[in-house]
This record gives structure tokens, C-alpha cells and sequence, in this order.
């Protein structure tokens, strides 16, 4: 296990050259977030450029605009690229006439899953033909499905990455409903009966058409459906949401108030790596290390409940700062009781070789495959990519108290484990820290309304305890939403999924691997 | 396997005895709201039926509809209206219609009829 500081994880910054090859002004963009448009006819050439470069990895990528109300209103493709070792997102606005735009995945593989979305949503597709998985919407969506933009002209097959199907070899469906408390979730199992062959998802199953929702809300009033985006991450998607709103309005949120909204995440995390230690441990079988983990996430839930009034940390994040601010004494009182258990569940079952030889060498992703797919969180650590959005795009109280970056090189279930348990120490030693400082409700003036200006949009980014959820938000002149796109951290991570299956791993091996990853199906069909 | 034997048995019991004796950390639960027919005035309901983010409040005339079942416990009708609206402690919701989660509450304030 290698800690990492943020300077240590870069390499040099490269913002302005890569602007001047990309032929803008090198000294643009003073903020942590730089908007550049790029002609449809130069996105490809861009993509190249930016795919190339070192120090930037595809963060997100998205559509807006193609409003089917709107004669010939194009669709506006934005790539949004994290230039860690500058500490800045660098995102490329481009206006796509017509209905195909150069296959961006073939040179950036992390866009894959989003040229998926993008044609389900908005009706366009990237050039050259290749077959697109069916990732948000369900097969029953027609053309008056609620959708972002226009329905594709043709819908698309029932179709999904091309897998082998050979030999002795044979697919076995299994799923969406799964067992008890398991989120729905179809896996595509292709097996000889033992080896992992092959294996593709269906997650649309719990699409609910979040970001169709939030279109004509104040952001306020969209904040709550944004917490139940997934609810297992309430507090770092509304953070980032809330970041969004707030870059669009120009508000800046009171300390007191960041605080109390980072104690929450970092709270979000603890439950949550404890919540992992649980099922990785079901998922091995063995029954009284998930009951000792268990009790350990029961402590820290109801932590949660008495430090901020709810057990999932839903209403904490507000628009320009925090609706609650955390119980302090509550806190300190039962804080080093509840991971105190978690930390003795984890001490015990790393001492027990029946555990650890099922974590070890199981579900590997090699830092190349997590660079290439653009993964996040403790995944993507876990594997040798110290990329933290705390620590490399960090905003306050982050940036005056950075946390130790916890990474693996194995990129096995058990580096996994272990990132998370490291990060669970960091979290508690960050809350103490931040309860020093000084934590509570408030919030900064918002503005009525935002008439008169014409750039409405904002970028935000917290790192939720699965990794980077980010958020982009467009606001009317009445200040109400246009378009909010949000990323969760399990939009990435799942593309890694089915790479770290078929690594040499037999049948009973997914349960392990999909608890390591600890994603969720809500936060990635939205 | 001993180590986990040896472990259980110095951590005991921890399950708690709900349903049979009510459990402390209940207190701390977010709950639905317990609404003061006499505080209450279709200005104030319609007021509160707009910042229910799950539209579990409706006006009909006089009486505020409360569907319990749609309800979050988020609080925004208790930030709004404290002097209305407090918190109900009541989280043991389950019914065999969904027609018993929706209760009615007069609006008896001054102006509410």
C-alpha cells in the first residue's frame, strides 16, 4: 500500500501547451475550469491530441441541445477532460449538424459507454457504423419515451458488445432480479461452466429518467431528486450537483458550511467502505465476518443519524452551502466506537487465509486497462492510478487539509480492500480535523434570478466514496435547469467490470469482484 | 475459524429486542410530519403542497390530504411552517391498503374556511 500526495501523483502541467495545440490562446482559462469550442470538423483531431496527452484523462462526455421542438436545433457534444497535474477540467464544447460525429471511442475508449447514451438520448451516433450497447433506456422506449433530445431515427436492435459464444462454451442469463437487497442488474455470463469467458451488462432496468426530471426545476428544487440519483451516494452527487449550480450562479458557499458538507462525505465514505467489507465478505461466505462488518455499518449509519438527522445523509448538501450542519459532540462521542468495529472486523479477516485467498489475485485491472477505460475511485487506485479529485482538483476544506491518496499496484479484490481501508483511516482523521475547524449550516445569497448573462453553466465535482461524480448544469434566465448532466462515479467503474471478470477468473468469482467494485445500478441508468 | 469463535463470543449479543421494547436509536430517524389542523390555512397548505418535493401533500377545499406513503420525511414542510408542522416520531407505516396511508387534516386556522 503507497500513500501519495497530489504533487507526487503528477507528472508536469500541460494546460498551455495543449491549448496551443489545440490553437487557443495558452494563457486562457484562469479558473479550475477551462471551456473551449472546437468545430465539429476539428473534434476528431482534438480528441486525438487531448487522448495523447499524458497529464489528461476523458472524464465525461455528454450531449445537450437537439431540442426536438426546436427546428434543426443542433446537439452540442461537450468533453469534459481532467488535467489532474494542472488542476483543471478542460472541456470542449462542440455543435454537431446532422446525425453522425466522428467515432470518438476508437481513439478514446472511455467514450464508449457515452456514445451508447448519447444515441439513445438525443438520436445521434458516431460514424462508421459499429453496434451500440442499449445502456439507459429500455427496450419498451419508443419514440414518445421522455428523452433529452430526438429519438434516433431507427431505434436501436437489442444489441450488446460482441462476445464469443464457442466450444464447449455457453451464455448463462442470470438476472435482474437477484437476491434479496441486490439492486437489478442482468449479467450476460458467457462460461464452460467454470471460466468466465465473457460477460456483457444490462443495467437500464432502474433508468427513471433523473436528468429528464430536473429539466425547468430551480436547482434547488432539483437537488432532491439529485440525492436519489443513488442513494448510496446522496452526498457526493449532490456536492458536485451543488458545485454546478453554484459555478453557474457565482456562489460561493461559507467554510462552516463546506465543512459540514465534507464531514458528510467523508461519513458517506466510511459506511460505505464498511457496507463493501459486508458484502465482500457474503460473497466469500463467510457468515460471521459479514456479521461483524455488519454491525460496524449498523454503528456508522446510525452515526450518521445522530450527527446529521438521517442515516443516509439525505438534506445535508444544499445550494450555496448546507441545510444541516453536523451534531459535534454526537460525532466525537461515537465516532471512534464505530470504526473502532470496523477497523477489528478488518483486522480479523485479514488474518483469515480462507478470506484472503479468495481477495488475492482475483478480478485484476492492470493501471493500463484503468488509464484506458478512464476509471475512477478506489478502482482505479487500487490499480495504480492515484487520481483523487480531492487531492487534484481540490476545493475547500480539501485544498488547506489535502488527504493521503491510498493506492495499490495489484489492481486485485484485495488491493481494492485494502485502498478502502486505508481510505476509511484518512476519512476519520479528516473529520477530527474538520470538527476542529469548525462545521455547520448556511449558505451564501443566491441570485434571483440570472437575466443578462449569457453563459449559464457550470461544472462541479466531489469525490464520492466510489470516486470523481461530476455535474454540469445549464440554467435559463429565470435561473431554471436546461440540462443537468450527472456522473456518477458507477457511470465509469462499471465499464471496468466485465474487463476485471474475464481475467482468469472462474463463476463464483463475480459476487467478490462486483462487492470490490461496490457500484450501484441506480447511479449509472439514472 | 477459532479466532471468530473466541471473537463472537466477547462481543455477545448485539441485536436489539424491537419489536418487543422500542429501540433508542428510533429517536434520531427522520419521520413524517404531524400536522396542527388549527394552524393551518389554504394559503399556508398550498404553500406547503408546492414545497413537497414528492407531492405527498394535496389541497381539496378545506382538508389537506397527507399521503404518508408518498412521503420522505425531508423536512421541508417543518423548516417552512414549525409552527404548523412538527415531527410525527411515528416510522412503523406499513398498511394492507395504500389507501390507509393517506390521512385528512381539517384546515381550521383562521382564514381556512
Amino acid at each position: 500500500m503507497t500513500a501519495v500526495g497530489p504533487d507526487l501523483a503528477c507528472g508536469r502541467p500541460g494546460l498551455p501547451r495543449l491549448l496551443s495545440q489545440l490553437g487557443y490562446d495558452a494563457r486562457a482559462g484562469a479558473g479550475p475550469v477551462v471551456t473551449v469550442s472546437v468545430a465539429a470538423a476539428d473534434l476528431e483531431a482534438a480528441v486525438r491530441r487531448l487522448a495523447a496527452h499524458e497529464g489528461a484523462r476523458l472524464a465525461d462526455f455528454f450531449a445537450s441541445g437537439g431540442n426536438p421542438a426546436i427546428d434543426g436545433d443542433p446537439v452540442v457534444l461537450r468533453l469534459v477532460w481532467g488535467l489532474d497535474c494542472d488542476r483543471r477540467y478542460l472541456v470542449t464544447e462542440s455543435a454537431i449538424e446532422g446525425e453522425r460525429y466522428p467515432a470518438l471511442s476508437d481513439i478514446a475508449p472511455a467514450a464508449f459507454a457515452e456514445e451508447c447514451e448519447i444515441f439513445e438520448q438525443f438520436g445521434i451516433r458516431p460514424a462508421g457504423g459499429k453496434p451500440l450497447n442499449r445502456v439507459v433506456l429500455p427496450p419498451h422506449a419508443g419514440p414518445d419515451f421522455p428523452r433529452l433530445g430526438r429519438p434516433p431515427a431507427q431505434e436501436p436492435a437489442e444489441v450488446h458488445a460482441q462476445h464469443v459464444v464457442g466450444g464447449h462454451a455457453f451464455e448463462f442469463p442470470f438476472g435482474p432480479v437477484r437476491q434479496v437487497g441486490v439492486e437489478s442488474l442482468y449479467y450476460g455470463l458467457v462460461t464452460s461452466g467454470e471460466e468466465v469467458v465473457d460477460l456483457y451488462l444490462f443495467t437500464w432496468h432502474k433508468h427513471r429518467g433523473v436528468e429528464w426530471r430536473l429539466r425547468g426545476r430551480t436547482p434547488r428544487e432539483a437537488l432532491f431528486h439529485v440525492e436519489r440519483t443513488e442513494g448510496l451516494g446522496a452526498v457526493g452527487a449532490a456536492w458536485a450537483f451543488a458545485a454546478a449550480a453554484e459555478a453557474a450562479l457565482e456562489a460561493a458557499p461559507p467554510a462552516p458550511a463546506m465543512r459540514a458538507r465534507a464531514i458528510a462525505l467523508e461519513l458517506e465514505r466510511l459506511y460505505n467502505h464498511a457496507a463493501a467489507t459486508a458484502a465482500l465478505c457474503q460473497s466469500t461466505g463467510l457468515t460471521v465476518g459479514q456479521a461483524a462488518a455488519e454491525i460496524a455499518l449498523e454503528r456508522l449509519l446510525r452515526l450518521n443519524a445522530a450527527a446529521f438527522g438521517h442515516r443516509y445523509l439525505f438534506g445535508v448538501v444544499d445550494i450555496g452551502g448546507a441545510r444541516r450542519g453536523p451534531d459535534t459532540a454526537a460525532l466525537r462521542r461515537g465516532l471512534p466506537g464505530a470504526y473502532g468495529e470496523l477497523r477489528h472486523a478488518a483486522d480479523a479477516l485479514l488474518a483469515t487465509n480462507s478470506f484472503v485467498d479468495r481477495l488475492e489475485a482475483t478480478g485484476i485491472l492492470t493501471r493500463e486497462a484503468a488509464r484506458r477505460l478512464g476509471l475512477v475511485g478506489p478502482v482505479a487506485r487500487a490499480a495504480g492510478v492515484a487520481t483523487d479529485v480531492r487531492a487534484d482538483h481540490p476545493a475547500e476544506p480539501y485544498s488547506s487539509r489535502p488527504p493521503a491518496v491510498a493506492t495499490g499496484q495489484s489492481g486485485d479484490v484485495l488491493a481494492r480492500f485494502r485502498v478502502m481501508l486505508a481510505e476509511a483511516a484518512e476519512s476519520v482523521r479528516l473529520i477530527g480535523e474538520l470538527l476542529e475547524a469548525g462545521a455547520g449550516p448556511g449558505g451564501a445569497d443566491l441570485p434571483e434570478s440570472v437575466t443578462g448573462r449569457s453563459d449559464r453553466s457550470g461544472l462541479g465535482w466531489a469525490e464520492s466514496s466510489r470516486g470523481e461524480a461530476l455535474a454540469w448544469v445549464a440554467l435559463d434566465g429565470s435561473g431554471r435547469i436546461t440540462r443537468a448532466r450527472l456522473r456518477p462515479a458507477s457511470v465509469r467503474n462499471w465499464r471496468g467490470f466485465d474487463d476485471a471478470c474475464r481475467s482468469q477468473n472462474v463463476f463464483t468469482d463475480i459476487p467478490i469482484i462486483e462487492a470490490s467494485f461496490w457500484l450501484t445500478v441506480a447511479g449509472t441508468s439514472r | 475459524m477459532p479466532l471468530w469463535f473466541l471473537r463472537g463470543l466477547r462481543r455477545g449479543v448485539v441485536t436489539t429486542r424491537y419489536p418487543g421494547q422500542p429501540d433508542a436509536s428510533a429517536a434520531q430517524l427522520p419521520t413524517p410530519p404531524a400536522f396542527r389542523p388549527a394552524a393551518l390555512t389554504r394559503d399556508l397548505a398550498d404553500r406547503l403542497a408546492a414545497i413537497c418535493p414528492s407531492w405527498a401533500l394535496t389541497r381539496n377545499g378545506d382538508v389537506l390530504f397527507f399521503d404518508a406513503g408518498a412521503c420522505t420525511a425531508c423536512g421541508r414542510c417543518r423548516e417552512a411552517a414549525p409552527g404548523a408542522v412538527t415531527a410525527s416520531g411515528e416510522f412503523e407505516l406499513a398498511a394492507t391498503d395504500p389507501a390507509h396511508l393517506v390521512k385528512r387534516i381539517p384546515l381550521l386556522g383562521e382564514g381556512g374556511s
